[in-house]
């Protein structure tokens, strides 16, 4: 569903992405994780058609993102990290936005609307202006926008930043029953937690390489690790914890 | 080595200032791409209108010194006259700059959440809100009260005390201005009281643009109306004049002008700009807390729903994707105050434009009355061209940065670049065409301008149109601000500076073109025969050149702004 094969992306004589190969088949949640500037983002925001790649190719659906970057689009969703929006438009305004602009219109978009609000928790906050909306909201906000059109693939940027406990079990059974019809859903994030219980394969990132991927377990077995938890997993494979300088430091 | 605890802050309150002071010096070494030009172009026209305003200063001192005693009884009014006119604006900027500095910065939620004394918090944002609110009237006074001096050929003394003069004036209104603003956000929310506030501004901007040009100051510059000057003066006097600083600023600088010093006057300014001060930090610790506690408090906004807009925009023949496009952008505009109450200055500016057109008495003129109604036709069609590029730098050109950081909505769907390119042009297009139409028209009836050159500028204008808003739309797409904080500085930027220059060359070029081929006509028109032949193909060169360049300008500026959007490589997310 979604397929990137060997993508580069340089500023200057930085090479942010180096050669990066995703296939995230539908139905599977594909987690994406690395440490702060390992090249998460840049890739993310190169398959959602933000970022030009320097080369490589990007396969949305079936569609080239390069030779078809409308039918490309139209298959996927995207969510980033920080949700900016029209402030002056009221939550269900942005939704029959959002829909309008990937061809949607009529009465199928109000009930589509209705459906996308009660399943984020914004049903009340339908007519009141985005401005006046919390971090939280506007995240979920974004994702009901995310899934108005039934997009076949959904990019994530740090699903979890800014959610309260409740929010984040919400984003999380959402993704789930997204993924059991059959979305490939791309995740970046941080959470090891989240992306342990969601994601059935992991892909992990460092200075713009693919160092590894595959389900926790098969990470783990590549890590050496006896460990349960992935976080140890995710620090051998990446480079250490530091802890003894945090220790001498505090 | 173990560092020490933190403690309340000893650094004195100037400390506070320093970010401020730091990024500025930090923007003065970062070179951006056109710089120079900016720095050329304006700097240019800040000498330029600075030299206006000290000759103009001189002139009219000179003029009425001449007249002895009534010259100085002049002088003085005039200086309390322009002081008053100051103080109104001060307060006003006070009450806005204040709701800033002390409300709605992003910078207050770390020092709130620091050891900073509520004292120093508050002299460092009353130091920052007089700066703020009132550089503009310090800039304008120095050319002004310089050319005064240098006129009465005055000697030091007057310059140094209208150094000690200026502070205390500024700060007394700015002062109250911000007692108003922490009362208003202690009843309001403040993002109401910002909206309230800019309302009312822009009324009284546009009131104040309004009356100036009805009392018709050019009455003043006739010969024969010199005896009425004083009782024009004095209609603006009242009874509680000398009550008000700006009269007590004035009378110190006459004394001042006359070589001597008015203590009383300066003491009331310092007095009353101390105490006022003093009596604001008390109001401040008292209820500065809840204020901002206020403010931070996301309220419902209250919102027009603009149903009527939905159905009209609906009713539009166009494809769902361009209609939402539309429709979002038209929201988006109506329901920031600080954006469509602008209108509202302009609707001023249009009714004293046309109005200086109704006035205009060209009949007076005794000869070849007909020639110059028409030379004033073209002179409208340049100023309209003007008015145009104005308002489409301003609402126009930031169309493609308006959309901000929420740019990656668009740029994540499967809308095409030019399709979301051209929604801003045709929401561009058609209230500019129509506003352009409306001041071509209008002002030619009320000049009488000849008929044929009627339809001629009302045809020009919508060739000037589509090619100064594709203009605008096009170098609005190659150089978008989309991290602007607040969309009155995209305007500011490179590219509008580049787009004001293109457009007056643009605009100049069409003046000569279709004033070669016009000219031609109206030369046979006045020796009352019919165009020779080189002169009817002059007149179809000229106005067929000028459709040519239009449509070159804006078929360009398009494709170029469509491509450079197609080439953007960084979007905001």
């Amino acid at each position: 569903m979604i397929a990137v094969e060997n993508l580069v992306k340089r500023y200057g004589a930085f090479t942010a992405v180096d050669g990066v190969s995703l296939d995230v088949q539908p139905g599977q949640i594909h987690g994406f994780l690395g440490p702060n500037g390992a090249g998460k983002t840049t890739t993310i925001r190169m398959i959602a058609g933000l970022l030009k790649p320097t080369s490589g190719r990007i396969l949305v659906n079936g569609h080239d993102a390069d030779v078809e970057p409308e039918a490309a689009k139209a298959s996927l969703g995207f969510i980033p990290d920080r949700p900016f929006v029209y402030e002056k438009l009221t939550a269900g305004e942005f939704l029959r936005f959002h829909a309008g602009i990937y061809g949607l219109d009529g009465a199928p978009v109000a009930t589509r609307a209705k459906e996308m609000l009660e399943m984020f928790e914004l049903t009340r906050w339908e007519h009141e202006l985005i401005e006046s909306f919390s971090h939280g909201m506007k995240q979920r906000l974004v994702m009901a926008a995310a899934f108005m059109h039934r997009p076949s693939a959904v990019l994530v940027d740090e699903p979890m930043v800014g959610l309260d406990p409740r929010g984040a079990r919400l984003i999380k059974d959402v993704f789930r029953r997204m993924s059991e019809r059959g979305v490939a859903i791309l995740m970046s994030t941080h959470t090891l937690e989240v992306a342990e219980e969601m994601c059935d394969r992991i892909s992990i990132i460092l200075k713009g390489r693919i160092i590894a991927h595959g389900t926790v377990d098969e990470l783990r077995t590549l890590a050496g690790s006896e460990d349960e938890e992935l976080t140890p997993v995710f620090l051998k494979l990446t480079g250490g914890s530091g802890l003894q300088e945090i220790d001498e430091m505090v | 080595m173990a560092m020490e605890r933190a403690t309340t802050s000893p650094q004195p309150f100037t400390f506070l200032l320093a970010p401020a002071l730091w990024a500025s010096r930090n923007r003065a070494r970062r070179r951006q791409r056109g710089d120079l030009t900016r720095a050329v172009i304006f700097g240019g026209i800040g000498l330029g209108v600075a030299g206006v305003l000290f000759a103009a200063s001189f002139w009219v001192t000179w003029q009425v010194t001449q007249y002895a005693d009534l010259g100085d009884y002049l002088l003085r009014l005039g200086l309390s006259w322009l002081f008053l006119t100051f103080l109104s604006f001060l307060a006003f900027s006070g009450v806005v700059t204040s709701l800033s500095t002390f409300f709605l910065s992003e910078d207050l939620r770390l020092l709130m959440a620091a050891p900073v004394a509520s004292r120093r918090l508050f002299h460092a944002r009353m130091l920052r809100t007089v700066g703020q609110a009132s550089w503009m009237v310090v800039i304008f006074l120095v050319p002004v009260l310089a050319g005064v001096g240098v006129a009465r050929c005055v000697g030091p003394a007057y310059y140094a005390i209208a150094l000690v003069t200026v502070p205390p004036f500024a700060v007394i209104p700015v002062a109250l201005g911000a007692m108003l603003t922490l009362a208003l956000v202690n009843v309001f929310p403040a993002r109401r009281a910002r909206d309230v506030l800019m309302l009312m501004g822009l009324l009284f901007a546009g009131a104040l643009v309004v009356l100036l040009r009805f009392v018709r100051p050019e009455r003043l510059l006739r010969v024969e109306s010199l005896p009425d000057v004083s009782a024009f003066f004095a209609t603006l006097q009242s009874p509680i004049t000398p009550m008000l600083p700006s009269f007590w600023a004035g009378e110190t600088l006459f004394a001042g002008l006359m070589g001597g010093l008015d203590w009383l006057h300066l003491a009331a300014l310092w007095t009353t700009a101390l105490g006022l001060v003093v009596v604001a930090r008390m109001a401040f610790g008292r209820w500065f807390f809840s204020g901002y506690s206020k403010a931070q408090e996301a309220r419902r906004a209250r919102f027009t729903k603009l149903t009527a807009v939905e159905a009209v925009v609906r009713a539009l023949p166009m494809s769902a994707v361009r209609r939402h496009l539309l429709l979002k952008d038209v929201k988006v505009f109506l329901r920031d105050v600080s954006q469509w109450s602008q209108l509202l200055l302009l609707l001023a500016l249009v009714v004293v434009y046309l109005y200086n057109f109704r006035v205009l008495d060209l009949d007076r003129i005794p000869y070849m009355t007909g020639v110059v109604k028409n030379v004033y036709g073209f002179l409208n069609l340049a100023m309209a061209g003007f008015v145009m590029a104005t308002v489409a730098v301003r609402f126009v050109f930031p169309g493609v940065s308006s959309e901000g950081a929420a740019f990656w909505i668009i740029r994540t769907s499967p809308v095409k670049l030019r399709d979301f390119l051209w929604s801003k042009f045709w929401a561009g297009l058609l209230p500019l065409m129509l506003l352009a139409l409306t001041l071509t028209i209008v002002g030619n009836r009320f000049l009488g301008v000849d008929p044929f050159l009627q339809i001629v500028t009302a045809i020009a204008v919508v060739f000037m149109s589509l090619a100064l808003v594709g203009l605008a739309t096009g170098l609005g797409a190659r150089y978008p601000r989309f991290q602007a904080e607040n969309i009155n500085q995209v305007a500011g930027s490179y590219g509008g500076v580049a787009f004001m220059i293109s457009a007056v060359l643009y605009i100049a070029t069409m003046i000569a073109l279709i004033g070669w081929g016009a000219s031609n006509y109206l030369w046979a028109q006045a020796r009352r025969r019919a165009m020779h032949g080189d002169e009817l193909t002059a007149v179809i060169i000229g106005f067929g050149l000028a459709a040519v360049v239009s449509l070159v300008v804006f078929g360009w500026s398009m494709r170029s702004g469509v491509k450079a959007l197609d080439a953007m490589d960084q979007t905001p997310a």
